[in-house]
């Protein structure tokens, strides 16, 4: 199978929620059940952004209008896992949980690895990855591994039907998208660009944006951040395959004292924890410790929440 | 409508007028899409920039209820620029691509000659032929001239000679009036010159300060549109609910209807009147004729007046030209299929055991709002709920469940407990004061029983079952079956007030003496009466099914109860198995390269893909574009792409071309002008029955003059100085009517939580209201409380010179449900009704917004 | 045995594959991966069916194993709508299962009513009843109030009606229900008769 990916053409998008209805459907993800337990948001975004239960949302962003026979620019947008070729989840993913299939290259989960660390939420430059309080595992897109291994296409893909999903190699997905845009341009949207083909090594979701990056709720430029830097140290580590050196990475990240999601990282190097948006070192190894790999992860995870059931 | 879904992609000009289809009819979109990328230009007229419009190149705002204005305009438009500039050019020989005269003069009829009675009264609003008294129209006067008659040959040899067989009931034949006609359209009685006429008034200008429209933007839908006027070009126009929801939504339709044979995109491929049904099978109840006056396939009930008796039935109903003079084959058909054996030719094949419904002057009205009048009254003490809840989706709400309070009894079946159902348990009822005992009879889902489907498009599919119900739930069938079979049982052993009706009715739809919905399809498409038995096993089927409407005979040898669906259950050899009937057809590969799918399912009539189809070739048969071809005359036969919607052959022999292109009507070209509405032969802009308006800039009526139930006792009108805002209803496309079935799905509640009114950033200043505030709307039928969604897609507009507010609401949410739960935005919308549907006006009414 | 789209089989052999295929992805060097997860359509029946909201007339697939659904997605091979599903039309399995939050576990739909229930006159609440006894006692009304209000001759002409019962609905039943409806209704005697198509 050769490399894979999502075309995702707003301009074709009608903002109709069905992606982010078939996403649940077929991977059994629930919705609140309690009554009038989910809240509005104010706008058509709900929920209004990814959680632990719901791994695709659909965007909705209203600007002044660039076309003159529009009212305002109603920009529709998907947020969700991007498949990064250079993907921080799966190589600071210290149990396996989060891995690139090699086949399709997108980036895909296995629940029953998965520690609840919440490293690779901490890693994303797309915020994605989320915490399932219940299960106790991190949830994100799969790109529907199982489906494609099945001849399928991704459920959010199938169910689109004003086809603004497509899904196929991603050399025929790019020039798809060129197609698009060269249409969106004639058609005097002059801001519609194409995202994807070099971000972050090249993103497993190529996108067609009627009205420009920010506008669909994209983010520009997306970078490597301090956690890619200690990502691509390890990688010489997670090379050796046991279950125990496995533990032992998420071990490192456990130990970090103070450690608060999306905040700091621990240098498996230097022994210290790391603040992500200031860069500095907010606090030294510490080589007496003595708790076990499991205390570790779990005493930094949030109240209430079950994690660690790897053991 | 007269195209279906895949024919969107073949649109040169898209026009959304009343309707938001990507949201609320997805599947369109993807066919729009390919259109649209193949370079048609699409254009959204819209009260709210919707998601709709989002997709679209142009957007034109339009206050709710103006669209015969907006339409009017679009007529004076193509007139002036098109018509009029070339008319003298085209009747010298010469070419005139850039509008269409061959299909104006030759298949509408702008050529005929009207009544010399026929007049409008630009300062009273009215046409010829209105009497004061009663508030309604004779017609009389917006007839045709005649130019000849003629009567049917019912010899031997004659096309009519069936009339004269055995066992057809008598009747006098109708005699053909041929019209006068004027082809150079310079007659001043001609349907054309008073066409002009009437909309001259409808310049740009008052079209604006009606609709709330700016100059540039019409006048650029209005050329845009236009385009598709030219020979070979199309324009599809897709409408739905915000086009029928108004006190003249049968004129809106008819204004559209106007508009595509003005610019000759009726019967040609993306073309079409496309009215995107809103319910699964809405298409299957309105071809099942589920409504007062009507009767299966399109034929009309009997009633106290002019369908008192079979002969009058077939006197009045019988024409005089075109394919509706098989009419009485159609209705011996149906009455053998209903009464089996007992109905003969001696008794009028049954016809006085039909209800009849009371339509002389001062009788009852027994139409959906009229209902709740009559239940208020205690006139109707029972009443049955088929998976619709009117107590959520009629009109003025809360007059709908104190009058069901005083219902004796009610049946429920549906798959939740709906409003109605638990009406009741309402917030604001008193359920130790409500007597009704209601039943609530749990529905099987629609993947758990079998059974036929229309889509819009009139095709029949079949759904397989896939899953038993869950624990005691039922299919409908079954249910019907059990009453039915019950109350026979009480009249057999009891006796009662006429029992024939009932007890000569034939129900034997059984297989292997159970309910079964395959004998049912043996009914609805039609069969030999000798050769055919019911109550048979699945070993031993016996059926003579018939291959289509043509066999149908008036004799009382064959019974169909539906003869438009003639044909998609007729293999005899297999009459059990869906899969090897037409309707289970799964070929998907299209012959046709245009999307007619026609080897897939089946589509009424006769598998036609497009109706009216002959009109997408000129007068001599070929095609208006060579690249979108139904129908070819070779020279010597047709090459049919799709299934003939006209007189291809008869007795074996080929039919050289002619003008019928629309042979479902006597005259056989379609109508600009027509005698058969209540409100009048043209559509004329009046206003909604709540205007923030105090008069009509296009004539001295404000409402329409025919308007129905605005005297009623519970119809409370609201003013625009107590209630200044616009207000119009809509839906969402993650919920789906009251919510029944979407908000019994998490996920879809998840996606779309609340119900909300869209409000503009000046409004919401206004009135200090901030996004996600929850705010009252209110006016003198109701209150409700919802969500406040400030948008930049909703705009102030100046209406008659004055800034106007327009307000919208969604409508999903009330107080049933487990999941999600809201106010009734039904108790805000009145309950007055359209003169020939009798539809209520829920798209434009009176309210008053303030913070909660 | 109704019909399937496609044979029975078609999903165990995909099963297969999917094995294979996992066994691929396992052979990537940086982190073995096990996995213990089974196809969903592993040993499914398809049934094809047709959405129950708009009138698009898309074809679904209904998925079933062991008499349970398992999905429900777009048929591929409708040319309408070609495999896709709107937000409602992709949500249809919720019609009959839902996740349970907190359990994970598919349940049936606590929204829907699947007994049949009677409200009494008065009454703040429904109470339990059979389908025998809850037919025995609307036919009973029913024809109560047909013979208190049945009219057989009115001015002179033959009319045979009741205006004291109302039928409303039928665009949400198949067709030949929607016959069956009618022709209870009509030879009944009951002229209200409406559906979602006069609104």
């Amino acid at each position: 199978m050769s490399e894979k990916a999502i075309l995702f053409d707003t301009s074709r998008c009608t903002g109709c929620h069905a992606c982010q209805i078939a996403c649940k459907c077929w991977n059994n993800l629930p919705s609140p059940t309690g009554l009038n337990e989910n809240k509005f948001s104010g706008s058509h975004q709900n929920p209004p952004d990814i959680n632990g239960t719901t791994r695709l949302i659909m965007t909705y962003t209203e600007n002044e209008a660039t076309i003159a026979t529009k009212r305002v620019n109603w920009a529709f947008g998907r947020r969700a896992c991007q498949h990064c070729t250079d993907a921080p989840c799966a190589s600071i993913c210290p149990a396996g949980a989060i891995y690139i299939d090699e086949a399709t290259g997108m980036v895909t989960t296995d629940d029953s690895k998965c520690v609840a660390c919440q490293y690779c939420s901490t890693a994303c430059p797309f915020d994605v990855p989320r915490y399932d309080g219940v299960q106790g595992k991190i949830n994100k897109c799969t790109g529907c591994v199982d489906r494609i291994e099945n001849g399928m296409a991704p459920a959010c893909v199938t169910t689109c039907q004003p086809e603004a999903l497509d899904f196929g190699d991603r050399d025929e997905m790019i020039a798809k998208a060129e197609e698009r845009l060269a249409n969106l341009k004639a058609r005097g949207y002059e801001d519609a660009c194409i995202y994807g083909v070099e971000e972050m090594g090249g993103l497993h979701v190529i996108q067609v944006l009627k009205y420009g990056v920010e506008a669909h709720g994209q983010v520009a430029n997306p970078q490597k951040s301090a956690v890619t830097t200690l990502t691509e140290i390890m990688k010489p580590v997670t090379g050796v395959v046991s279950g125990v050196t496995v533990l032992g990475l998420a071990a490192m990240f456990g130990l970090a004292a103070g450690y608060k999601r999306d905040k700091v990282v621990y240098n498996p190097e230097t022994e210290d924890t790391v603040s992500l948006i200031t860069g500095d070192v907010v606090q030294h190894g510490d080589p007496q410790d003595d708790k076990s790999v499991k205390e570790h992860i779990t005493e930094n995870l949030p109240v209430g929440k079950k994690g660690g059931s790897h053991e | 409508m007269t195209s279906h879904w895949c024919d969107f992609q073949n649109a040169d000009v898209i026009l959304h007028c009343g309707s938001n289809s990507v949201e609320n009819h997805p599947v369109s979109s993807k066919w729009l899409n390919k259109a649209h990328e193949r370079g048609a230009k699409w254009i959204v007229v819209d009260p709210r920039y919707t998601r709709t419009a989002e997709m679209a190149d142009i957007y034109c705002p339009i206050r709710s209820g103006t669209d015969i204005a907006f339409y009017g305009g679009m007529y004076n438009y193509i007139v002036q620029n098109l018509i009029e500039p070339n008319l003298a050019d085209y009747l010298a020989g010469k070419d005139v691509p850039v509008y269409n005269f061959e299909y104006l003069l030759n298949y509408t009829n702008a050529s005929y000659l009207l009544d010399a009675e026929y007049s409008f009264d630009v300062e009273t609003g009215l046409f010829s032929g209105w009497d004061d008294e009663t508030n309604t129209y004779s017609n009389h006067s917006w007839h045709y001239q005649t130019e000849s008659t003629e009567e049917w040959d019912t010899s031997a040899s004659g096309d009519y000679a069936w009339v004269k067989a055995e066992g057809v009931p008598e009747f006098t034949t109708p005699t053909i009036e041929h019209p006068k006609r004027d082809m150079t359209l310079a007659d001043p009685m001609c349907v054309y010159q008073q066409f002009k006429q009437h909309y001259s008034r409808y310049d740009l200008d008052t079209v604006c300060a009606i609709c709330g429209m700016d100059r540039e933007t019409l006048e650029l839908v209005y050329a845009t549109y236009a385009e598709s006027a030219a020979v070979g070009k199309s324009g599809a126009l897709l409408y739905a609910l915000g086009q029928t929801q108004h006190t003249y939504g049968a004129q809106n339709t008819r204004a559209m209807s106007v508009l595509q044979l003005l610019c000759g995109n009726i019967g040609v491929p993306g073309g079409g009147l496309n009215a995107l049904r809103g319910e699964p099978n809405v298409q299957g109840a309105t071809d099942m004729g589920m409504l007062v006056h009507e009767h299966p396939a399109y034929l009309k009930w009997s009633n106290t007046t002019d369908r008192s008796s079979l002969r009058k039935w077939l006197e009045s109903q019988t024409y005089s030209d075109g394919y509706y003079t098989n009419k009485p084959k159609f209705l011996v058909s149906s009455l053998k299929e209903w009464f089996g054996e007992n109905a003969t030719v001696e008794n009028d094949y049954g016809y006085d055991w039909w209800p009849k419904v009371p339509t002389h002057k001062g009788a009852q009205d027994y139409t959906h709002i009229s209902t709740f009048e009559l239940m208020d009254k205690g006139v109707i003490k029972g009443y049955f709920n088929w998976g619709m809840n009117p107590c959520h989706s009629a009109p003025n709400a809360g007059f709908v469940r104190r009058s069901m309070a005083k219902l004796d009894w009610l049946v429920v079946a549906d798959q939740v407990a709906t409003e109605s159902a638990t009406f009741w348990k309402a917030p604001d009822m008193n359920p130790a004061e409500i007597d009704t005992t209601v039943y609530f009879l749990p529905c099987a889902l629609i993947y758990e029983k079998p059974g036929t489907i229309l889509n819009s498009g009139r095709w029949l599919q079949w759904r397989y079952q896939a899953v038993e119900p869950w624990d005691e739930a039922k299919p409908d069938y079954e249910m019907c079956d059990l009453i039915w079979t019950s109350i026979c049982d009480l009249y057999e052993k009891e006796g009662g007030a006429n029992p024939d009706p009932i007890l000569k009715t034939k129900w034997d739809y059984y297989i292997d003496g159970k309910i079964d919905p395959r004998p049912v399809t043996w009914a609805l498409n039609g069969y030999e009466i000798a050769g055919t038995e019911f109550n048979g096993t699945s070993a031993a089927p016996k059926t003579a099914l018939l291959s289509g409407y043509a066999n149908l005979k008036a004799d009382g040898s064959t019974a169909c109860a539906m003869w438009i669906y003639s044909g998609f259950w007729s293999n005899n050899d297999a009459p059990l198995d869906a899969a090897e009937q037409p309707i289970g057809r799964r070929d998907n590969n299209d012959v046709s390269g245009i999307g007619l799918n026609s080897n897939w399912a089946y589509a009424w009539p006769n598998n036609r893909r497009i109706l009216y189809n002959r009109a997408s070739a000129d007068l001599n048969g070929k095609p208006w574009n060579p690249d979108r071809v139904l129908c070819e005359w070779t020279g010597d036969k047709w090459n049919l792409v799709d299934a003939a919607d006209f007189t291809a052959v008869k007795n074996g022999t080929p039919v050289p071309p002619n003008d019928k292109a629309f042979f479902m009507l006597w005259e056989q070209n379609a109508r600009l002008e027509s005698y058969g509405m209540n409100d009048g032969p043209l559509p004329e802009h009046f206003e909604p029955f709540e205007t923030p308006v105090d008069s009509n800039l296009l004539n001295g009526s404000l409402n329409n003059p025919c308007m129905m139930f605005a005297e009623n006792e519970s119809t409370s009108h609201g003013t625009v100085e107590d209630y200044p805002l616009v207000a119009t209803t809509y839906s969402v496309t993650e919920h789906w009517q009251t919510g029944g079935q979407s908000r019994m799905c998490p996920a879809l509640v998840e996606a779309m939580p609340a119900q909300f009114v869209e409000i503009s950033e000046e409004l919401a200043a206004e009135k200090g209201i901030m996004k996600g505030d929850k705010v009252r709307v209110f006016n003198n039928r109701g209150s409700v409380v919802v969500d406040a969604v400030v948008t930049k897609r909703m705009k102030p507009m100046y209406v008659h010179g004055k800034t106007q507010h327009l307000v919208g609401l969604t409508h999903h949410y009330s107080w049933a449900g487990v999941f999600g739960t809201g106010d009734t935005v039904n108790d805000l919308t009145p309950n007055v009704g359209d003169p020939n549907s009798y539809t209520p006006e829920y798209k434009a009414f009176l309210v008053d917004i303030e913070k909660a | 045995m109704q019909l399937t789209r496609r044979g029975f089989f078609k999903s165990v052999g995909a099963a297969f594959a999917a094995t294979a295929a996992f066994e691929v992805a396992a052979a990537s060097p940086a982190l073995a991966v096990e996995t213990s997860k089974e196809w969903k359509l592993v040993n499914t029946e398809e049934y094809t069916n047709i959405c129950c909201y708009c009138a698009g007339g898309c074809g679904s697939l209904c998925s079933v194993r062991d008499g349970e659904l398992v999905n429900l997605e777009g048929d591929p091979d409708h040319p309408i709508n070609k495999g896709g599903l709107c937000p409602k039309g992709a949500a249809m399995f919720q019609l009959r299962n839902i996740v349970d939050p907190e359990t994970r576990e598919i349940v049936k739909n606590p929204d829907r009513v699947s007994k049949p229930l009677v409200r009494r006159p008065g009454a703040a609440d429904w109470e339990s009843i059979t389908w025998d006894e809850a037919v025995a006692e609307i036919a009973r009304k029913v024809k109560d109030t047909r013979d208190a209000t049945f009219i057989e001759n009115e001015n002179g002409l033959t009319v045979n009606y009741t205006p004291a019962i109302a039928s409303l609905g039928g665009s949400q039943q198949n067709s030949e229900e929607e016959y069956l409806i009618l022709k209870m209704m009509r030879s009944l005697g009951v002229v209200a008769i409406d559906n979602q198509a006069r609104v």
